[in-house]
């Protein structure tokens, strides 16, 4: 069990979490930096004084706590859907991988991909908006055609680590399938 | 300005790390980013030229990767083509085609990251018309600061000097090669009992396709034993269509359609005589391609393409039907009479006129010569381009080259060097491939 | 190769006995379904292992052996191993839990270890003294096995998604180990009829259904359903006779029933109520399906007839018809006069425009004198509007559905002038067009080649050239005004298949919302399974690896995705890029469904 500290791809501190549960079964957690009270306070802030600048000129009241409830609502949509805690990947040789990410509201997204349908898991480059990544992906294949890539499956698609980090998961990923086969 | 639009898939780069020795940067290896609008698939000249290029650079040891994009506005490419330029750690920026505008866009951009840069001509251009002048007044500004400029015939570089205002000695002359092994003859695939001629093409106006469709009734009409093999998609397909529905001429006049690169052999050795019609042409690939194979050239007389091929192997003719049908009825007759060179002979004697090795060590000259320029700072680029383009245009892409300058500022602020990862070179002889396979891009 | 050994978690607490399972083919892991305790007659045993496997079609065996000692019960060790013999198999399973340890261990004996029944004595002696001292050997050998605990009942009702076709008992096994593992403990449902507290030869562990009393509420609940849905089954077959008597298949009629909403809704709840009537499909997974379907017609008519039955009883109250059918007529007659307003302003100099006043003139008159026409109809008709309403009312008690579809028919047939006119406005509007886009070509010396389906190029001679070119130059000079008579009476047409659009679309919404599977997701989520997850349980060092599975419930969208009822789409039927292309070029949009755009 350790906690390494990296960087995602925008300089932003990130910590892995290696677990090893067994010598076939490993758990990477990649968590991303909490949310700020300094951003939340901005926005807020910001959304509250164009509500009473809105307020100063109309003099309708139903502005202020509409905007007293769009940031409360926006908020909790934006720690129910968008902002991702952590994002882990447990890998079990021979039964699967299974990747999940919960957000702050302690949702849990959580998929299972099973060892046969499984074709490998690579470092791919992309075009993510204007820079160039590299991420972390298993490739599937349909159990009829195993020598054809049916789907690709990117991990850690929120904190998006950078290459040092994925390369350590990478490496004992590969170690555990190699032993598996 | 300088909105930071997302870039979809239209514009991936196909980034293809071939080859490297990143470690340790020796002094005559040299990183390079060919950029163009053109590339495989597609089929072409340039794409070709690009792609047989980079191959034999990357067996020389250079490193080469290829940028291509379909849609691009002024600024917002910047942070695409920075991200590529640092992370492959480039040295040597070398754009290709004037049509292209995301060439146009890294040779801008290459100089506000001060880099050297390099542009290939591969097309010829007028002075008179309202779209012609618009373009050599871009090709000014982008070329006013490139440090070389590479052309593939010397009716090119004169063109190009002329249209762009260079000073003729940073201009050089590199032609286009064909690989001499791709294209052998092989004359048992000919019909005998018919005289067969080739054109390979795209169908459209620049390639003078109605000139074509003005020659197959009247050569037909004469000599019944005479046939046409066309290859080549566009839209001036439906010009030579209708000619052979209104004379008949379906079983004499084949329509191939769009032709790869690997079929096109197939098609040149069936045939006897080469016939190129274009209207301008810098460097005409098609007709080095066609004599290889062994065939009598036709061509007409534009541009570089008397410079191409020596006298005795091709037939020069004006771009106009009755010049053209004279050429042929002469190439026809000394076809008939027999008394033609063997194809063989004249295989020999083109071969070794152009290889991609004698390309590539030319190339690699100039890289060498251009790696030791010094890249100009803001101020005296600014000078120049004032001095150089004219008041107005000068003036407007000073302003341009400084909102660049201040972009690259802000990026390099939002995004510094230091988050990007470098590239990992994958295969090659120094690459990490067999070592740990870290980068296994098709999955094995 | 890893070991995976799926254990019920009711099993967990269980006393020493046997394991019966299943081994899963091909991707090495054992299925436990039950513990057989001890006291046990070795012959019962295997007559009740046949017994169970003639039932439930998998072949069940014993796996091997389980212990839990109490509280100073020792010595049961060699009488495991001995039972080894008694049940002879490929591999055995020893799987032992320490009493106050969390962790279980697990021994794994091949049949010759067995079979050379000596020499593997002295060899187990020597691992388990050497277990006893924490050695390296077994600790190796340990971590091969991985234990899943699952929850049986929660796994023996849930099905997962994608439901696949062909996985049927007696066919082919499915390639995925998970789905084999559903698959085993679904089947293997009567092995756990078998009672605890019964008195039986065998006494066993394995998951017990609870309250028997509910289920005699259902059982009656049954047998009371079956002349129920022997009436409705009846009633239903006398409805389909009278439906396709011949009389109903002549052209006209046909063609009346299918351009009707309320005619087209009709004949699509019978054929959903026929469906409900359908035997059961065999294999497992069909008959999943079809139960959910069924299930959400059933639902989802109660749900339309209930909400029908409440509009019916706010119409039928206070004179709330009355009220609508007075207010109908002075309504159409408002329609009326601001389209006579409309037309005016049109037949002078709308917006500034000048128009060709000939033609503008023409084109009014005749249109006025529709909207004449128009309005003594509805005068006529005018007394009998109560009735109808009142009677039209009525249908609301076969479902809220049948309302809305009436009421679009109704609208249909009040708007039938604006309908007039678009079709004339359009028609006229596409003869320009098309003349126009012709003589262009003609213009251009081009010709359309029908044959070739392409554009040709063609030499005129003078004449045609010359009356080519009068034809094109008089029908651009009149085409504004066409243009303009066009544009009013389309957006007026548009307007008014928008409404039609969202009655359909609501018809269609109740019609095929998945009700059953929607309730079924949220009131027991495991029932209706995405995939699983798994979950690493305690972890003692020297014990294997023990991970807990549960169920990942199917996601809402994927919910209304898979068991959506098939309807006659109501989308329209091309893009909206293509319709925008229609009404440019003057050809007629209708709202109606097309059958051809069933979605299946």
């Amino acid at each position: 069990m350790e906690d390494e500290a990296f960087s995602n791809i925008s300089g932003k501190a990130i910590s892995l979490d290696c677990q090893t549960h067994s010598s076939f079964c490993r758990e990477f957690t990649v968590s991303s930096p909490k949310m700020s009270i300094g951003k939340v306070m901005v926005y807020t802030c910001s959304v509250w004084l164009l509500a009473y600048a809105v307020f100063f000129f109309t003099e309708n009241t139903a502005v202020l706590s509409s905007a007293i409830l769009i940031t409360l609502t926006g908020m909790m949509l934006h720690i129910h859907f968008v902002k991702v805690d952590h994002e882990s990947l447990l890998v079990i040789g021979s039964l699967g991988i299974q990747v999940s990410s919960s957000y702050a509201s302690g949702r849990e997204v959580t998929t299972f991909i099973e060892m046969s349908r499984i074709k490998d898991i690579v470092i791919n480059e992309a075009v993510y908006l204007n820079q160039i990544i590299y991420y972390l992906c298993v490739l599937l294949k349909e159990p009829s055609e195993p020598n054809v890539v049916s789907s690709v499956v990117p991990l850690f698609q929120s904190s998006k680590p950078r290459l040092n980090c994925l390369a350590k998961v990478y490496e004992s990923c590969q170690e555990i399938l190699s032993k598996c086969q | 300005m300088g909105q930071r639009r997302k870039v979809g898939s239209t514009n991936t780069p196909s980034s293809q790390s071939e080859s490297a020795d990143a470690s340790k940067v020796h002094s005559r290896k040299h990183n390079i980013c060919m950029v163009s609008d053109f590339f495989y698939p597609n089929m072409g000249g340039v794409e070709s030229h690009i792609y047989q290029l980079s191959q034999c650079l990357i067996e020389k040891g250079h490193k080469v990767m290829y940028n291509q994009s379909t849609a691009t506005t002024c600024f917002h490419s910047l942070p695409l083509l920075r991200c590529v330029f640092v992370r492959e750690r480039i040295t040597v920026v070398h754009a290709h085609s004037s049509f292209s505008a995301m060439a146009h866009d890294a040779l801008f951009h290459a100089k506000t990251l001060g880099l050297n840069t390099v542009f290939t001509d591969h097309s010829l251009f007028g002075f008179a018309d309202v779209s012609s002048v618009l373009t050599n007044k871009l090709l000014t500004v982008s070329l006013c600061d490139t440090n070389h400029i590479v052309c593939v015939s010397y009716t090119s570089k004169e063109n190009t000097v002329l249209r762009a205002a260079l000073n003729p000695e940073i201009v050089s002359v590199i032609p286009n090669a064909v690989d001499p092994t791709d294209f052998t003859p092989d004359p048992s695939q000919r019909p005998p009992d018919r005289i067969t001629i080739v054109v390979i093409s795209r169908l459209v106006y620049r390639k003078g396709i109605d000139l074509l469709g003005g020659i197959i009734p009247e050569l037909c009409l004469k000599h019944p034993d005479l046939h046409f093999l066309i290859g080549g998609e566009g839209p001036k397909r439906l010009v030579l269509e209708e000619v052979r529905e209104k004379y008949q001429l379906h079983d004499r006049v084949r329509l191939l359609g769009a032709l790869e690169h690997k079929d096109v052999r197939g098609v040149l050795v069936q045939g006897h005589i080469f016939l190129n019609t274009s209207l301008t042409e810098a460097f005409c690939m098609a007709i080095v391609e066609g004599a290889s194979c062994g065939l009598q050239v036709v061509s007409t007389r534009v541009g570089g393409i008397p410079e191409v091929l020596p006298e005795d192997l091709i037939t020069l003719c004006e771009p106009t039907v009755r010049s053209l049908c004279a050429g042929l009825e002469k190439v026809i007759a000394k076809q008939r009479s027999g008394s033609v060179p063997s194809p063989t002979s004249i295989h020999s004697r083109v071969k070794n006129l152009y290889t991609w090795k004698n390309v590539a060590e030319r190339t690699e000259k100039v890289y060498d010569r251009v790696a030791g320029e010094e890249v100009l700072p803001l101020d005296r680029r600014l000078r120049r381009l004032r001095s150089h383009c004219g008041p107005v245009a000068g003036s407007l892409f000073a302003l341009f080259a400084v909102l660049d300058f201040l972009f690259l500022l802000l990026l390099r602020w939002l995004a510094p060097d230091r988050h990007m990862d470098m590239a990992v070179d994958a295969t090659g002889p120094n690459g990490l491939w067999k070592e740990n396979r870290k980068n296994s891009d098709a999955g094995c | 190769m890893v070991l995976k050994i799926f254990f019920p978690q009711c099993c967990n607490r269980a006393e020493s006995g046997l394991l019966v399972g299943r081994w899963i083919s091909g991707h090495d892991s054992a299925v436990v379904l039950a513990v057989i305790h001890y006291p046990f007659i070795p012959a019962q045993v295997k007559q009740y292992i046949q017994q169970m496997q003639a039932q439930s079609r998998v072949d069940l065996t014993v796996l091997g052996s389980w212990s839990l000692p109490k509280d100073g019960q020792e010595g049961m060790e060699s009488f495991l191993r001995d039972l080894s013999t008694i049940f002879p198999q490929e591999r055995w399973l020893q799987i032992r839990r320490q009493f106050g340890k969390t962790g279980f261990s697990c021994e794994v004996l091949s049949r010759d270890q067995i079979c050379g029944k000596n020499p593997g004595e002295k060899a187990e002696k020597k691992k388990k003294k050497s277990e006893e001292d924490g050695g390296d050997a077994e600790r190796e050998d340990e971590e091969k096995v991985i234990f899943v605990h699952y929850e049986q009942r929660k796994v023996m009702l849930s099905q997962l998604h994608p439901v696949e076709a062909q996985e049927s008992g007696n066919g082919s096994e499915p390639n995925s180990e998970l789905r084999q593992v559903f698959g085993t403990v679904a089947r293997s449902q009567p092995l756990f009829v078998l009672d605890r507290y019964d008195d039986g030869p065998l006494r066993s562990t394995h998951w017990q259904s609870e309250g028997r009393e509910a289920s005699i509420v259902v059982e009656l609940l049954k047998r009371a359903s079956v002349p129920l849905g022997l009436l409705l089954g009846r009633m239903l077959s006398v409805w389909t006779w009278i439906c396709s008597a011949r009389i109903l298949s002549v052209f006209p009629l046909r063609f009346l029933f299918s351009k009707l909403s309320t005619c087209v809704q009709l004949s699509y709840r019978t054929e959903r109520l026929q469906t409900l009537g359908a035997p059961q499909a065999a294999p497992q997974a069909a008959a999943h399906m079809d139960f959910m379907r069924k299930a959400n017609v059933l639902v989802s008519v109660l749900l339309d007839v209930s909400l029908g039955v409440l509009l019916m009883s706010w119409l039928y109250r206070d004179q709330n018809i009355a009220m609508l059918a007075s207010n109908m007529v002075p309504a159409a007659d408002r329609v009326a006069q601001k389209l006579e307003e409309l037309l005016q302003w049109l037949m002078g100099a709308p917006a500034g425009l000048k128009m060709n006043r000939a033609l503008d003139q023409v084109l009014g008159r005749f249109f006025l004198y529709h909207i004449h026409l128009w309005i003594s109809y509805i005068h006529l008709m005018a007394p009998f509007i109560q009735g109808i309403l009142w009677y039209g009312g009525l249908s609301a008690c076969l479902g809220l559905t049948f309302a809305l579809s009436l009421l679009s028919d109704m609208v249909a047939l009040f708007t039938f002038h604006i309908y007039c006119f678009y079709v004339y406005g359009a028609r006229l509007y596409c003869l320009k067009i098309y003349g126009l886009s012709s003589l262009w070509r003609l213009f251009r010396g081009k010709k359309w080649n029908v044959l070739r389906q392409r554009v040709d190029s063609c030499s005129y001679d003078l004449d045609q050239l010359f009356i080519g070119t009068l034809l094109f130059t008089i029908l651009l000079f009149l085409l504004p005004t066409t243009a303009l008579y066009y544009l009013v009476f389309t957006l007026l047409r548009l307007v008014v298949v928008l409404f039609q659009g969202v009655l359909h679309l609501s018809v269609d919404f109740i019609n095929s919302f998945p009700l059953f599977a929607m309730a079924l997701r949220i009131c027991r989520p495991y029932r209706l399974a995405e995939g699983v997850k798994f979950r690493v349980l305690c972890e003692e060092p020297g014990t294997a690896l023990h991970l807990l599975m549960e169920i990942n419930p199917l996601k809402c969208s994927s919910v209304v995705q898979t068991y959506r009822t098939p309807t006659y789409s109501c989308y329209p039927r091309d893009s909206w890029v293509a319709l925008v292309k229609k009404l440019f070029i003057g050809e007629l949009i209708y709202p109606w469904r097309h059958k051809t755009t069933k979605s299946d």
